[in-house]
């Protein structure tokens, strides 16, 4: 079987002692294009988001990233073909300063420091960080340390990015300037699932649309 | 030496038994328990080696990493903390409002008591930003698990930023919020709930004051071989 780049197979979750959030849900999404998953607070969009990088186990049922089941994937492993954006920027700035942020993870793995530094820059102009550069992170904007997070996940290399309520606290300019920076990654060739409640910025992306009610999923083309 | 694991053994019993009795929920103890077999290991081999007292028991080409003597220290340091986790699983039954309050009537200045309350709440907070921290530096492609040593003290080293500035930040948000409904606005305070003692609590304090007195004495008067606790 033809499995395609992320793929949850009759996947069912629940959270300790709780209902099930997530039941027999199927679900392909190849490597490539937009999707967003959409649905009201508590219907469980962050728990497919988790699910689908591995994050949470599913209770029962499969989920595949590029072929490999999540139950036998490390977060390491899973983390290298999927850069995951999690609600709260603060807790994925691990350095101080923003050029530090965005070669440390690289360096650890190995790697030429000129390249590095090259690949750095060009992700602050793409994440319009220029003037931030030198900064220290504790002094950035909600939206900056946002925009430097996937700055950060995308220094790493992934082939594809998860976006958990990317939207959240921003104001209409820095949606825009979101909105510009994903459809460049988009135009460049990397795929993305955009998890959100906000059906705006959904609006400017062509794509694929699934809505969670009651833990299972509807689908339409935006 | 071994009446020392048989004493433990006693007391672990009782300290269970008292938390079946008014806690109730003895499996989630016991549950928190298991994961601590991977301490005993390594309690027992420390001994082993750096306790010279004891038989061996196994040896790797000539040196020797468990003794009869590691193994009873290993399960008495286990007894142990067993008998504080479950006399502690007690405490943990009663929820942060009424800690405070009870030592509030036990004239404690409300400013401790409540910091008390906000450290004992604090804890599982920042264990829980522990964990998203490391789920989110790993998926940054880090495998920690498979990286060299240096490189893995390395990442530890950088999971305190966002860690620090968390807690910072949530105690600074915190007093603001403390300020806001005007905490130690006057020095009387009044409180809806207001604890009583209950017979439980009472066998709770006489069973706990028999069993110290009874330590004490036979550590003491009649000088039972050895140390106890």
């Amino acid at each position: 079987m033809q499995l395609a780049f992320l793929e949850a197979d009759k996947v069912s979750f629940a959270y300790d002692g709780m209902d099930e959030v997530i039941s027999g849900l199927d679900l392909s999404i190849g490597g490539r294009g937009f999707t967003a998953i959409m649905g009201p607070n508590g219907s469980g969009k962050t728990t497919i988001g988790k699910l689908m990088m591995g994050i949470l186990k599913p209770s029962s049922g499969r989920v595949f990233i590029d072929g490999d089941d999540t139950r036998t994937l490390s977060l390491g492993q899973a983390g290298s073909k999927i850069g995951y954006l999690f609600q709260n920027p603060q807790f994925q700035i691990f350095s101080q300063n923003v050029m530090d942020e965005l070669v440390f993870i690289p360096r650890l793995k190995g790697g030429d420091e000129s390249s590095l530094k090259r690949k750095a820059i060009r992700l602050i102009r793409l994440l319009h960080l220029e003037d931030k550069k030198d900064m220290p992170v504790f002094n950035l904007s909600y939206g900056e340390k946002q925009r430097l997070a996937i700055a950060g996940i995308l220094a790493c290399g992934p082939r594809y990015l998860i976006l958990d309520e990317p939207t959240t606290g921003l104001d209409m300019v820095r949606k825009d300037m979101l909105i510009s920076i994903l459809k460049k990654l988009l135009d460049e060739g990397m795929g993305m699932t955009v998890i959100t409640h906000d059906r705006r910025f959904v609006n400017n992306f062509s794509g694929r649309l699934l809505n969670m009610r009651e833990g299972r999923i509807a689908e339409t083309v935006i | 030496m071994i009446q020392h694991v048989y004493v433990l053994l006693f007391f672990l019993i009782i300290s269970i038994v008292l938390s079946a009795l008014f806690y109730g929920s003895l499996l989630k103890t016991i549950k928190a328990l298991r994961r601590l077999w991977y301490v005993f290991i390594v309690m027992v081999i420390i001994q082993s080696i750096f306790n010279r007292a004891g038989s061996p028991l196994f040896s790797v080409w000539g040196f020797t990493v468990l003794t009869d003597a590691g193994l009873i220290k290993g399960s008495e340091f286990l007894l142990r903390i067993s008998v504080i986790i479950f006399s502690a699983s007690i405490a943990a039954s009663s929820d942060h409002r009424e800690v405070v309050q009870g030592l509030v009537q036990l004239k404690i200045p409300y400013e401790i008591a409540f910091m008390v309350s906000v450290g004992i709440r604090f804890l599982p907070l920042l264990r829980s930003e522990f964990v998203d921290v490391m789920t989110a530096i790993q998926l940054r492609g880090v495998d920690i698990e498979k990286i060299p040593f240096k490189k893995r003290l390395k990442i530890y080293s950088y999971i305190f930023t966002p860690i620090m500035a968390g807690a910072i930040k949530k105690a600074r948000d915190l007093s603001t919020a403390m300020e806001a409904r005007a905490f130690r606005a006057y020095p009387e305070r009044t409180s809806y709930l207001v604890l009583k003692l209950v017979p439980k609590d009472y066998i709770v304090m006489v069973i706990t004051l028999v069993f110290t007195a009874a330590v004490f004495i036979l550590y003491y008067v009649f000088g039972f071989p050895g140390r106890i606790l």
